[in-house]
């Protein structure tokens, strides 16, 4: 699995949301300018100034108590819904769980999977339905039934009625998740067997930068760039690099900031891989293949081999590396036995501990990628990660709610209902696809892994007409099209699209980060802050202001009376 | 119908539901469980055996789920398979056990999906992991998986054939076979306290006589009218007679270790007291592997090659026939000069196809005493050996000799068949290493020397086997 956790990028995400933000902020009021003088002549420019100001003031002029009413007037409108009846769904799925789950032959951490996974998935998929049905017939039912006519004639304003509508159902979904979440936290707790009950755990990793170096013992590659990569044994999944044994190559973790502080309460440092072996002969059947670490601190040159360890595939393990420990190294015979303390000897003097990994039986290859070494400091309780997780499924929650409330208020309940459940399914299922077509570097360095670690680039074969013309021409992507006005009107077109397309893929949420959290706590792991709980509050945050924007502009613009 | 009021409309309307009722009720009435109860679909999906019990285990889980799904049973499978592909990818086989859950609860009387899904667990999922104990947890695994999927279509003989597959080959004949072998009986679970797992092991059996049954329970199945395409019919049906066949034979590769381990369990024996029971577990064998070759043979000539088998010998040519024909069978069931031909041919194709005559030869010749005494003899020179015990290996190997020039003096055509061969070369080759280390020069003449200068070529291969086990046994 790939738990590698890259920080949240906050300067460029920023940015990208400012530039999709403020465009899509001034192609709305040129073409509402425009449209205000089209129809109205000259007197369309002091309207829309008149307009301009009057949103402008509504903003500044937000009632909290106003708000806070609508939005316990919308809880009690759900409640009356029986919005509740979800904890009936879920009572039932728990109770009856256990018919679908697995078998308890399994290994003890992938049980724990097994079932912290159900629960959270449980949770999410089913408080999603709820909240974004409620969240898209809220509104476009208060117009039906005329009801918004009486709170649109009262001192509130339209902006109160959009946020009252956000909060409300926001605070009904997260009061259903949470109560959900803790039921579900008590039955894993409860039915988890007994044997799984000790990987309850969250660890907390220390993750390092790994580079490689080849067979020969060369860190950087013909053109003198760092290896990143070792071997490539014909994994389907590029995800894990492999070293040969018995032979100078190595993968090489860096760790930052490492002191007494990262060893447990016994002095021992804790590191803890997850190497994948690959053997090109049957070897000795007896053993896994053989590893070693080896300590290394650049600034001395002193090289520390520590003891054989067996690999632990798919399983992992966990070892104990003592403060002092004895190393022997040397060849031919000749050994050299010394004492070494893992803190004075083996870190730099900024902190920095470089820990080299060798495949030590000849022919078998050991297989890793960046978070499949890592020092792990104290374990924190299960529930610790799954009250993080529990959050990201709360505030994806809330982006959905946000989408639902502002697409409500421009379009009736079905079509308000049809369009969020098609957002959120294809932000789930085809952005990634998406990005590799519009060409956005993270969607092309995840695709990168399923095609043998070839750099990734936009899709050959053009756009939608060129790719037609292609097709009925018979035409292979690399020729060049035939120079003309035809191909310019095609390509430009194709342009239009692709960049319309790119805006779609901005707009569309990245649950990525919502979902990963999950796969955290699932896997043994803490969900980190930064980028599982920092990403959804910043995404959440990021839809939050122009789902109320437009919320607020498409009621305030929309004729009440049209049912 | 636009001149009528709104209450004639509605009469109009029932009128209709009731005349449509009387089709429905009459196609689809549930079957009250009694011969002939119920609509045309009910007595249909009676007389085809195609209700849900008939089939096998109902499963409420699953018809829960598909009720759930309302139709979209298919959508739903297509996307866990594709999930399922992905998940075995990227090395996540926890989600890809419930994933599989997932689909056979959707689609429970497919016997592809367990085939396939038990198979990809059982071969491809056991040998992505390293320790041996791990990729037999996933063998284990498969074949569960399966027994389940005959659970739920009894009538299926495509299936059982499968988990024979699991308990025979996959077990007894993969590179971990040694390893596999002796976890079938001392699972590596410490649950499962150095005994068998009982959901896979209930009785504590040799892998191949379980998969024996589950070969013959797929003969059963295909004898009452369950199809099979896997491969030709005379060859589905030699499994059973071949999986008593492969027993016998394992138990001189595997059997002396894995019943010595099994006698002493957790004790600790003083040299004396290992060298008698070293004894007596040979003795023990040395009958016991007698018993099951004679009883391979009683399978292979006196019940599979009884079997009657209607084969297409020429295009259009359709012949009655048994690999164990005797001369007047042949005559009577060919009838007429040219039919008795062609029958002949079509007896001699098919023997050939099937390895039956060797294995026929085999098996007569491996029930006899004096076989099983040169095999367990040359056993027991080789263990001699790598303990150092000249004299002991060396009386060993002779007597091995000796037997098996006897033997092959009485089967000839055992000389050109290279498993016995290998066996033969290999007492005279272990003569030679003990003479070498006692400083003797070999004599001109000993037994087997006819066979020991005219394959030659082969001893280079033999000595390389017997040295890489020799290790492996240290």
């Amino acid at each position: 699995m790939n738990f590698d956790s890259v920080p949240f990028p906050l300067d460029t995400s920023f940015q990208l949301w400012l530039t999709v933000f403020g465009s899509a902020t001034l192609i709305v009021l040129i073409v509402s300018l425009l449209a205000t003088v089209a129809s109205l002549g000259s007197r369309g420019l002091g309207v829309f100034a008149n307009e301009l100001g009057a949103m402008l003031g509504d903003f500044v002029s937000i009632s909290p108590r106003r708000v806070f009413a609508l939005a316990q007037l919308t809880f009690r409108e759900a409640y009356r819904r029986k919005a509740l009846m979800v904890f009936v769904v879920f009572a039932i799925l728990l109770m009856f769980a256990g018919w679908f789950l697995t078998s308890s032959n399994l290994q003890p951490e992938f049980q724990v999977k097994v079932y912290v996974s159900f629960v959270l998935r449980a949770l999410s998929w089913l408080v999603l339905p709820v909240v974004l049905l409620l969240a898209c017939w809220g509104i476009p039912e208060d117009i039906r039934l005329r009801s918004m006519h009486t709170v649109v004639t009262k001192p509130a304003r339209r902006l109160e009625i959009v946020l009252g509508r956000m909060l409300g159902f926001s605070f009904i979904g997260l009061l259903v998740l949470t109560a959900m979440a803790t039921v579900g936290g008590f039955w894993i707790r409860r039915q988890l067997p007994a044997e799984a009950q000790a990987q309850l755990i969250c660890r907390q990793p220390i993750s390092g930068e790994l580079s490689f170096r080849d067979r020969e013992g060369n860190d950087k590659d013909e053109q003198g760039e760092a290896l990143k990569q070792g071997i490539n044994v014909g994994d389907i999944w590029l995800f894990h690099s492999f070293i040969e044994g018995a032979t100078k190559a190595r993968a090489v973790w860096t760790f930052d900031d490492v002191g007494p502080d990262v060893l447990d309460a016994e002095g021992n440092l804790l590191l803890e891989n997850r190497f994948q072996a690959f053997r090109s002969h049957k070897g000795d059947m007896k053993r896994s293949i053989y590893f070693q670490y080896i300590f290394f601190n650049p600034e001395t040159g002193v090289r520390a081999p520590y003891d054989l360890k067996t690999v632990e595939e798919n399983r992992g393990r966990t070892d104990r590396i003592p403060r002092k420990f004895a190393s022997v190294s040397g060849t031919g015979g000749i050994t050299d036995r010394k004492t070494y303390d893992l803190i004075e000897d083996l870190v730099t003097k900024n902190g920095q501990l470089t820990v080299e990994v060798a495949c030590v039986d000849p022919g078998q290859y050991l297989g890793m990628a960046r978070p499949d070494l890592f020092i792990r400091t104290t374990d924190l309780p299960f529930e610790s990660g799954y009250i993080k997780a529990v959050v990201c499924i709360a505030l994806m929650l809330l982006v959905v709610t946000f989408i639902g409330v502002s697409v409500s208020t421009f379009v009736k309940g079905p079509v308000a209902t049809f369009l969020t459940f098609v957002i959120v399914i294809v932000s789930y299922s085809a952005r990634d696809f998406m990005g590799t077509i519009i060409g956005d570097p993270d969607a092309l360095a995840k695709a990168k892994q399923y095609s043998g670690m070839q750099e990734m680039k936009k899709l050959d074969g053009g756009g939608v007409l060129e790719s037609i013309y292609r097709i009925l021409t018979h035409m292979n992507p690399t020729t060049e099209l035939p120079a003309g006005p035809a191909t310019a009107v095609m390509k430009t077109i194709d342009t239009g699209m692709v960049n319309f397309l790119w805006l779609v893929y901005r707009i569309l949420p990245n649950f990525d980060y919502f979902t990963k959290s999950q796969l955290y706590v699932a896997n043994g792991f803490d969900v980190p802050f930064n980028p599982s709980v920092l990403g959804c509050l910043m995404i959440t945050l990021a839809y939050f202001i122009p789902c109320v924007i437009l919320g607020y502009f498409a009621l305030r613009v929309r004729e009440l009376e049209a049912k | 119908m636009n001149n009528l009021t709104s209450q004639q409309r509605k009469f109009v309307y029932l009128g209709a539901i009731l005349l449509l009722l009387i089709p429905i009720i009459a196609l689809g009435m549930p079957s009250d469980g009694t011969p002939n109860s119920g609509g045309s679909i009910a007595r249909l999906r009676q007389k085809l055996d195609l209700g849900e019990s008939d089939l096998g285990d109902l499963d409420p889980s699953g018809a829960a789920m598909n009720l759930a799904l309302l139709g979209l049973r298919g959508v739903a499978a297509n996307i866990l398979w594709m999930k399922v592909d992905e998940q075995r990818n990227q090395k996540d086989w926890a989600e890809l056990r419930i994933t599989t859950d997932s689909i056979i609860r959707l689609q429970p009387h497919f016997e592809k999906v367990w085939e396939y899904n038990g198979w990809n667990m059982a071969y491809n999922v056991s040998s992505e992991w390293d320790a041996v104990p791990d990729r037999y947890f996933w063998v284990k695994e498969g074949g569960k998986f399966m027994q389940r999927g005959v659970e739920r279509n009894r009538r299926s003989s495509y299936l059982r054939w499968y988990v024979g597959r699991i308990y025979g080959p996959k077990i007894g004949l993969s590179d971990e076979a040694r390893y596999f072998r002796r976890y079938f009986r001392q699972d590596p679970d410490p649950r499962f306290k150095n005994g068998p797992d009982p959901e896979f092991n209930a009785n504590d059996e040799d892998n191949y006589l379980v998969a024996k049954r589950w070969f013959q329970e797929a003969n059963d199945a295909e004898a009452n009218g369950a199809r099979q395409n896997i491969m030709d019919r005379s060859i589905f049906r030699s499994y059973p007679a071949r999986s008593q066949l492969d027993y016998a034979a394992v138990l001189y590769k595997y059997g002396f270790n894995e019943e010595y381990d099994r006698e002493v369990g957790d004790r600790t024996l003083t040299n004396d007291e290992a060298k008698a029971l070293e004894v007596r577990v040979r003795e023990k064998l040395k009958e016991d592997t007698r018993a099951a070759w004679a009883l391979g043979l009683d399978d292979w000539t006196r019940r599979y090659g009884q079997e009657l088998f209607s084969v297409e010998y020429l295009p259009g040519v359709i012949v009655q026939m048994r690999l164990e024909m005797s001369e007047d069978e042949l005559q009577n069931l060919g009838k007429t000069p040219e039919g008795i031909a062609q029958l002949r041919r079509a007896v001699d194709q098919y023997q050939k196809m099937n390895n039956y005559r060797y294995w026929r030869t085999r098996a007569l010749c491996e029930s006899e005493t004096n076989t099983a005494e040169a095999h367990w003899s040359l056993f027991a020179a080789g263990e001699e050996y790598l303990k150092q015990n000249t004299a002991e290996a060396q009386e060993f190997a002779e007597k091995s000799m000796e037997l098996f020039e006897k033997t092959l003096e009485k089967y000839p055509e055992l000389r050109d068949e290279d498993n016995f061969v290998e066996e033969a070369l290999k007492s005279v080759l272990i003569w030679n290493k003990v003479l070498n280390l006692r400083g003797t020069k070999p004599p001109e003449t000993f037994p087997l020397k006819s066979l020991w200068d005219a394959k030659q070529a082969m001893v280079p291969e033999i000595e390389r086997r017997f040295e890489r086990d020799s290790r492996s046994k240290n």
